[in-house]
């Protein structure tokens, strides 16, 4: 549950521009895996294509053997029901507390309340939030949020966790605790998917690296 | 590559999990409403002002019609004597129609109790009393039992105009036929009043839903991005019509028992003119429950067409 692939994957916006070129990549179930590339390189128009937020121009992207961008309308909602997203920007709601936040992706899937507060707690552990669980966001600084974020991506415990530059507004002690929460999913099995710049936090991990440039994929490792 | 069953199997879902998201959704949509109590209040206004006016038309024929029910075919005869002619002749008809089969209830007024009646109707009596003589007849009002055709109609007052002393016979028919008339015209409006306010109202819920959807937009997305189905994500928004449409039927109801309330009384004046007790009918929980109904059903429509509109081609983030 949860291997991904790209076959022959060209994404062209409506502009003309192609943001992916004929990219072919498999991550296997379980595997942890970063996208790196320069800025527009394409790593983030492929984690909207692995939600199905965008379809492919052309090729298929297939998740769990699934072909995502012919998933019907009512199929897509429980497909991104097992996934876990982090963006850069948190994209909270701002005026649902903490806990409202984090218990979100449960109340979709229909959790009942015990079981929500059994589950968004320990997620806010996780992300050291705990005490903050009654705040609005908006008196949380922006790592605070991010990491509010990621408690609400895991809380499902999603198949396969996509992040967009998850670190982006840490500082590098958090953003090694942030890599580390990831590292403790993909231990249990999760396939986790991260774009990220941060080359030194990449390198000292040792995983897998898709490498994209200008929409084309250019090696990479692993 | 092996094709499961299915590869994402929906989460599994405890049977009662949708009626709860119901209950906890129409908890938060009360708390929507509430806490913005001067808007919904305009609302909750402009579709029970919508709705009132088909309702109270609906009520006035109701009760039209109900009153040309309990006339119908007790016709009624006015038989009016020369004046001065005293109302002794008038006593000795009245006890030849009392007898008859046809007669339901026979009754003398004397030209005292006319002038008196006069007296009370207008605000001439100054004047009257300057008059020497009483210029009023005296008269036997007839009502007639049910059913009477109306060639017995015709044969009675044929009967009561052959008395010498007899000026006028009046067959007190022309206003019923008015009123049927009146009735269906009655109808008629408010079945166009109808459709034409209900599409108001309709309109009304599907623009303030509209606006209450792209408040929220930003949540809309987040919801859509961890998983949230159509259904999920239009909940709120068709609760939210519920709760316009039902409290705009609710004031529709009070505001055609408030109408209803200051009729009453100049409509049981000119009912008394005709022997006639007032008994106001259709202002019942029937008529509140289907106001309340047919608001619930446009204020779901309303923000049914709203939420197709706005969140179909809508994308998480
Ligand atoms: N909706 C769109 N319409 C047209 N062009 C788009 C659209 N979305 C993205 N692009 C273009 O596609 C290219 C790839 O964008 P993408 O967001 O995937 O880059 P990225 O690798 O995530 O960059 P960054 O590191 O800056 O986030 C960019 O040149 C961008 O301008
Ligand atoms: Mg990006």
């Amino acid at each position: 549950m949860g291997s991904v692939a790209f076959r022959n994957v060209t994404k062209r916006f409506a502009n003309g521009h192609e943001a992916l070129k004929n990219v072919t990549v498999e991550v296997d179930e379980g595997t942890m895996a970063f996208i790196r590339g320069h800025s527009g390189a394409g790593k983030t128009t492929f984690l909207r294509l692995l939600l199905g937020i965008e379809s492919p121009t052309r090729g298929q992207v297939v998740v769990n053997g699934v072909d995502i961008g012919k998933l019907s309308r009512r199929r897509l909602p429980r497909y991104r029901q097992h996934l876990g997203a982090v963006f850069q920007d948190a994209h909270l709601l701002m005026h649902r507390t903490v806990f409202e936040n984090v218990a979100l992706p449960l109340r979709v899937t229909g959790v009942g309340k015990r079981d929500i507060g059994r589950r968004v707690r320990p997620a806010l552990e996780r992300v050291g939030l705990l005490e903050q669980e009654a705040y609005l966001p908006v008196f949380l600084s922006a790592g605070e949020r991010q990491r509010v974020g990621i408690a609400r991506a895991v809380v499902n415990r999603p198949k396969v966790l996509l992040a967009d530059e998850p670190t982006g507004n840490l500082d590098p002690h958090l953003s090694r605790d942030v890599m580390r929460l990831f590292l403790d999913f993909h231990r249990v099995g999760t396939t986790v998917i991260v774009a990220s710049h941060d080359h030194g936090l990449i390198e000292s991990l040792g995983m897998r690296v898709i490498e994209l440039d200008h929409g084309t994929l250019a090696g990479g490792r692993g | 590559m092996g094709r499961q069953t299915d590869p994402w199997p929906a989460h599994a879902r405890p049977a009662f999990a949708t009626v709860r998201d119901h209950a906890r959704v129409a908890g938060e949509s009360f708390y929507f409403v509430s806490s913005r109590v001067g808007a919904s209040l305009v609302i909750w206004l402009l579709i029970g002002i919508a709705l009132a006016l088909p309702g109270g038309l609906y009520l006035i024929e109701r009760n039209l019609t109900g009153a040309m029910d309990r006339w119908e075919g007790r016709v009624g005869l006015s038989v009016y004597f020369e004046p001065g002619s005293g109302s002794a002749g008038a006593q000795a008809l009245a006890a030849r129609l009392e007898a008859m089969e046809e007669t339901e209830r026979v009754w003398v007024v004397t030209p005292e109790e006319a002038l008196e009646e006069f007296r009370g109707d207008t605000e001439v009596s100054d004047a009257l009393d300057l008059l020497e003589d009483n210029p009023l007849p005296a008269s036997v009002r007839v009502s007639l039992a049910e059913g009477v055709p109306s060639a017995t109609v015709s044969r009675l007052a044929g009967e009561a105009s052959a008395d010498e002393a007899v000026e006028e016979v009046v067959i007190e028919t022309t206003w019923l036929e008015r009123l049927a008339a009146i009735a269906a015209a009655v109808e008629r409006l408010g079945w166009m009043l109808a459709g034409l306010f209900g599409l108001g109202a309709a309109l009304v819920t599907l623009s303030s839903v509209r606006l209450a959807i792209e408040s929220r937009l930003e949540e809309l997305r987040v919801q859509k991005l961890v998983g949230g189905t159509d259904a999920f994500v239009r909940r709120p928004f068709l609760y939210l019509g519920i709760i316009y449409g039902v409290g705009g039927g609710v004031l529709a109801a009070v505001l055609n028992a408030a109408a209803l309330l200051a009729l009453e009384a100049p409509l049981r004046t000119l009912l008394e003119g005709y022997g006639q007790d007032l008994e106001l009918t259709g202002l019942d929980h029937i008529f509140a429950g289907a106001l309340l109904g047919v608001g619930a059903l446009l204020g779901v429509c309303g923000a049914m067409v709203a939420s197709r509109q706005r969140l179909r081609g809508l994308e998480p983030v």
